[in-house]
């Protein structure tokens, strides 16, 4: 929204902070200011000058122009404008002086455009005014520009006038608003007759008839200033209802009445499928939750958003209806979202006008039109409306309000500050004030006595306000256990060498076809930003493959990890979303074996004690994504915590990569149970052990691990570990034959073994393992 | 006669043992001295059982004498060769260093994720629980609880992903504020770092996925003196200084009222620079005291409770510590953006 400094100085005639000092103010106390612009720089220098003489230039479509330039004496200029003649008066601006073909220019003849009166580039801008007389009503200007978004609540900020009450109530000047003529008593029965069908929805439509009308450009200082705030002159009669809007925060609009049918003004909802032509020359097709504005043949405007092209003001226009209405806010923001029409009128009405503005409005539409189009005349006025009861008072505890802001602020002060901003104020009893909200802040903005401690805050500056440390007992926060957890994974990762990388929450369905997976498992976004980014990941691969993909670019081998939210489908309520930790090694080169046992080993670093098992040896399948010969479950405590496997080759052109996908929660309670019941201290043993080494003859494609598991089943409980040493193949085996060989450690906590008991514990795993079906290499 | 021999024994013995040119010389040049059966010594030691006892005494200290002086050349020279062998092994095990180290470098943490656990951990020492909540919200949640009307543009499709059942992707931090209200209820300090999601599009400075941080606190009597008090200790923290802030009207449906907190601007301190846009601020976050629609709807009776609230753009805050320039970069997953963190 754009505020003319000059207009507001209109109304606040004792303004005299600068515009870069009142744009601050209003930040402070108000809203935001994103910044000033400068309007009509010129114009302070620019004079009415005539025409005296017209040269043409040869080969060109300029012209030397000699000029009358008042004070600026008799002037030479090059004009390329058409309507350069002679005898007419234009504005002449003194802008210095330039050789154009071969004649020196003085200065220019301007268009409206180049002065930011108005749009206008196709011709100089003709005048009035006495030759050497700046042009009426035009003054260089700042357009401070407040951020719509610190407006929302305000509907009294979309008007000057809004604004200026608070300009004079933070500068401590008085407001000076435009003398408002009484309407309703003065200008005769109704002309026309109004029809509202649902009054929630149209809490007041009043309508001004004129006649005697004439159509035509509107008078530079009214173009001038709608130019300066961003609006588009277009015809007096238009003009005036946006010079009004950006007055008073009331949108209206005009009507041709001769173009109207019949004698009536209907306010109802659209028909289905009722056609509307609207003035930005578009064809809608509307709705029953669209509100329209119609006469007796159909649809003459978009309640609160824009009006019809069939009845628009044009040169022929003689009799008008001028609208001065309210409609309820979220009515039209929907329809104006729902036909993605955002026009100034649907901006305003969306956040909830006052329904006193609308007869001030056509109040000051009378005052305006006499001076716009002289001879016009007030047929009558209509005014329908529901009965809104006033809102009763709110009652302000001074008390209270201390105890809000944290500061104590005198009684006078707070009454002083309200009153400015044109709040009733009584003291009800000792302490407590009464407060009568104006009309304009009533629709929605002040409602309870916290708004108005707001109001006071504001006034004094919360800069005015000491910071203080609060005094309350000393506690413990509850824990938070999941996210402390998650922050040690990250910890540890990151030792390991692993790079943490954030990824979308979002995959596409091709991504997800890629990796074997069904797309209608998928939670999916109704409105995606994109269409591949339509569904949410239910892992984390796809995205740690994408980082592997665009980083393999740039390196030969490198680590990364990422904990996010899987996020699964469920039957009913919200989505399961379940923190997974995923990480990858890839190596360009190589057959990706290290990067397999290395991130194993961050495995085990994680999950001390957790056990690998591949498809053979575990009930869960490969997954697409998988190498199916390199693909494992892993199994802590008994519990599924994740996967581990190198992705799939068709995946990945270039190198291989390693990947280890876990799940967080299930790792997380296990390990918050070990911290709880923790692990019970064993006395350091006493007595040595005894250890002896076995070799296991088994299929070239038997797991370690069950080889393992198998020995310990016949070790018994003396036996203290079992580990892996080395394997070999080759002669002199049978192809398709290793040897695996384990070192069994026994021993006792109350003595040291016997070699009677060593040879015992030996001899009962080699026998258990020969009754197995296997060789032994002893 | 014998005292001659002795005497012969013990400078050949000497000179031997001085000519030795390494352990292994030296251990025979032992050995033939002291050598067990043929050992010189040894010899004369037999011999001497056939002299005279005071003769015997005599000789013997002669033996004595010599024994250890060989001997004590035997061990000066032996300690020589061990550390000449000492040495030798020094200086054949010279290694260069600068040669890198083998296995990975520690790899880095995300820069969201280093501003988390810092603000956590500012929170958690002012008393603060650091909540989760879900990233798929509920209607209620994310708007309805938070007093934002149900028509307020921020549920627009434009603004919202949007699920089915009405179900959407978190738009702020917000919601965390009503799960914590739920279940933790007055008096209440928290904060509640996390993703959020806005259907936008993205470019150097839009993203559709962010981070936030949110915090409230409710107790009796919780005024804007005390939200000051916090933002001033927040930002201090963040920055490491105390860089001066300011608080000005700012609007949010869940607080009344409501602040926008801005700092100074850091690059410019105050002067007004293109990152401020001359103003000399730059927004840090919003704030305000918790309206008391917001209490009720959690059932929390804002007669007997208040609170203030916070929301931090996280991402924001990581853009303006390290000077990032394109918001893209946060979750593009390039390592050599990651690595410089």
């Amino acid at each position: 929204m754009k505020f003319s400094y000059n207009w507001l100085r209109e109304l606040v005639p004792g303004l005299a902070s600068a515009p870069g000092e009142l744009a601050q103010l209003i930040t402070m106390k108000t809203a935001e200011c994103e910044g000033i612009e400068a309007a009509g720089v010129l114009l302070d220098q620019v004079c009415a000058a005539r025409v005296e003489s017209v040269e043409p230039l040869p080969n060109s479509h300029n012209v030397k122009a000699t000029v009358d330039a008042g004070p600026h004496g008799h002037i030479t200029v090059v004009c390329g404008a058409p309507n350069c003649r002679a005898g007419s008066v234009a504005a002449y601006a003194p802008v210095g002086r330039k050789v154009v073909q071969g004649i020196e220019s003085d200065g220019m003849l301007a268009s409206g455009a180049e002065l930011g009166i108005n749009r206008d580039h196709a011709g100089i801008l003709e005048l009035v005014e006495p030759v050497g007389s700046p042009i009426t009503g035009c003054a260089p200007d700042s357009i401070i520009e407040i951020d719509n978004k610190s407006i929302t609540h305000r509907p009294d900020l979309w008007g000057h006038l809004g604004m200026a009450r608070e300009v004079a109530a933070i500068v401590r000047q008085a407001l000076s608003p435009p003398e408002v003529r009484a309407l309703s008593a003065s200008h005769g029965s109704s002309p026309i007759r109004i029809v509202i069908e649902d009054e929630q929805l149209c809490p007041r439509y009043s309508a001004l008839v004129f006649e005697n009308v004439t159509v035509k450009p509107s008078p530079l200082w009214l173009q001038y200033r709608l130019t300066a705030i961003g609006l588009n002159p277009i015809n007096n009669i238009v003009d005036m209802t946006n010079y009004l809007m950006a007055e008073l925060a009331q949108p209206m609009h005009a009507f041709d009445a001769d173009l109207l049918r019949g004698g009536a003004i209907f306010v109802r909802p659209a028909r289905r499928g009722e056609q509307f032509r609207a003035l930005n020359e578009e064809e809608y097709t509307l709705e029953p939750s669209n509100l329209v504005i119609a006469d007796a043949a159909g649809a003459i405007g978009l309640a609160g958003v824009i009006g019809g092209m069939d009845s628009k003001i044009s040169e022929k226009t003689t009799r008008v209806v001028l609208e001065s209405a309210n409609f309820l806010a979220s009515s039209v923001r929907k329809t104006s979202a729902a036909l993605k029409l955002r026009t100034d009128a649907s901006m305003r009405f969306e956040k909830s006008q006052d329904p006193a503005n609308t007869v001030r409005a056509l109040a000051r539409a009378v005052d305006l039109l006499e001076e716009l189009s002289p001879g016009i005349r007030v047929v009558g006025m209509a005014d329908q409306q529901r009965e809104i009861p006033p809102r009763p008072p709110i009652e302000l505890p001074l008390a209270w309000l201390e105890r809000k802001l944290g500061r104590a602020v005198p009684p006078a002060e707070v009454r002083d500050i309200l009153q400015r901003l044109e709040f009733g104020v009584e003291e009800q009893s000792g302490g407590v004030f009464s407060v009568t909200v104006p009309s304009w802040r009533a629709t929605k903005d002040v409602t309870i006595k916290d708004d108005l401690a707001e109001e006071v805050g504001r006034m004094i500056g919360y800069g005015a306000i000491p910071p203080r440390a609060p005094l309350f007992p000393a506690t413990v926060p509850p824990a938070n256990p999941e996210r402390r957890f998650q922050h040690e994974a990250r910890e540890l990762f990151t030792g390991l060498g692993f790079t943490e990388v954030y990824n979308y929450s979002f995959v596409s369905e091709e991504s997800v076809r890629a990796f074997g997976l069904d797309p209608v498992s998928y939670v999916r976004v109704a409105n995606p930003i994109a269409s591949d980014q339509a569904l949410l990941r239910t892992s984390l691969v796809p995205g740690i493959r994408r980082n592997i993909v665009d980083n393999q670019k740039h390196r030969d081998a490198f680590r990364l990890f990422e904990i996010g939210l899987e996020i699964h489908k469920r039957e009913a309520g919200l989505p399961d979303e379940i923190p997974h930790l995923a990480a990858a090694i890839y190596d360009r080169y190589g057959d990706g074996i290290a990067g397999l046992f290395e991130i194993k080993r961050a495995a085990e670093c994680f999950m001390p004690g957790a056990k690998v098992c591949p498809a053979e040896a575990g009930p869960e399948q490969a997954r697409p994504y998988e190498h199916p010969a390199r693909a494992a479950d892993i199994i802590w405590m008994g519990e599924r915590t994740g996967r581990l496997f190198e992705l799939h080759p068709t995946l990945l052109e270039v190198g291989r990569a390693a990947i280890l996908d876990l799940d967080l929660r299930v790792i997380e309670r296990i390990t918050s149970r070990r911290l709880k019941y923790g692990t019970q201290y064993a006395p350091i043993r006493r007595y040595p052990s005894s250890a002896f080494d076995l070799s296991v003859i088994a299929g070239e494609r038997e797991l370690a691990g069950t080889l393992e598991t198998r020995i310990a089943g016949f070790a018994g409980e003396l036996v203290e570990s079992i580990a892996f040493l080395r394997q070999y193949s080759g002669p002199p085996l049978a192809p398709g034959q290793k040897s695996v060989s384990f070192r069994v450690t026994a021993g006792s906590p109350e003595r040291t073994l016997s070699s009677e008991e060593v040879s015992e514990i030996r001899q009962r795993i080699i026998e258990g393992m020969r009754g197995l079906g296997y060789d032994l290499r002893l | 006669m014998l005292g001659q021999s002795i005497r012969n024994l013990e400078a050949d013995s000497l000179a031997r043992v001085a000519l030795a040119n390494n352990a292994e010389e030296l251990e025979a040049a032992r050995i033939a001295a002291f050598g067990r059966k043929e050992g010189a010594f040894q010899q004369i030691a037999k011999e001497m059982s056939k002299l005279a006892p005071d003769e015997r005494k005599h000789i013997g200290m002669l033996l004595n004498a010599a024994k250890q002086a060989v001997e004590t050349a035997l061990e000066c020279r032996k300690q020589r060769f061990a550390q000449a062998a000492l040495a030798a092994r020094l200086d054949a095990e010279w290694l260069d260093l600068t040669l890198p180290a083998p296995g990975p470098r520690r790899g880095h943490l995300h820069p969201l994720t280093q501003i988390q656990r810092e603000l956590e951990e500012l929170f958690l020492s002012l008393g603060f629980a650091v909540l989760d909540g879900p990233e798929v919200e509920t209607e209620y949640h994310n708007f309805d609880a938070l007093n934002i009307p149900a028509d307020h543009p921020a549920r627009d499709a434009q603004d919202t992903f949007w699920l089915k059942d009405g179900f959407l992707l978190r738009t702020h931090t917000s919601p965390v504020q009503v799960r914590g209200m739920e279940k933790l209820g007055p008096p209440l300090r928290m904060v509640a770092p996390g993703r959020v999601f806005r259907n936008e599009s993205v470019d150097a400075s839009h993203e559709h996925t962010f981070y936030q941080l949110e915090g409230m606190m409710i107790d009796r009597d919780v005024s804007v003196a005390h939200l000051i008090y916090f933002m001033k200790t927040l930002s201090t923290s963040i920055f490491g200084r105390d860089v001066p802030v300011r608080l000005r009207p700012g609007y949010f449906p869940f607080v009344e009222p409501g602040f926008e907190l801005d700092i100074q601007c850091l690059i410019c301190g105050g002067a007004g620079c293109a990152v401020c846009k001359q103003s000399g601020w730059v927004e840090l976050l919003g704030c305000g005291l918790v309206n008391p629609n917001v209490l009720r709807l959690s059932g929390i009776d804002p007669e007997e409770w208040s609170g203030f609230a916070f929301g931090l753009g996280l991402t924001r805050l990581v853009m303006m510590r390290y000077g990032i320039d394109d918001i893209r970069l946060l979750q593009g997953g390039d390592l050599r953006f990651l690595e410089q963190f």
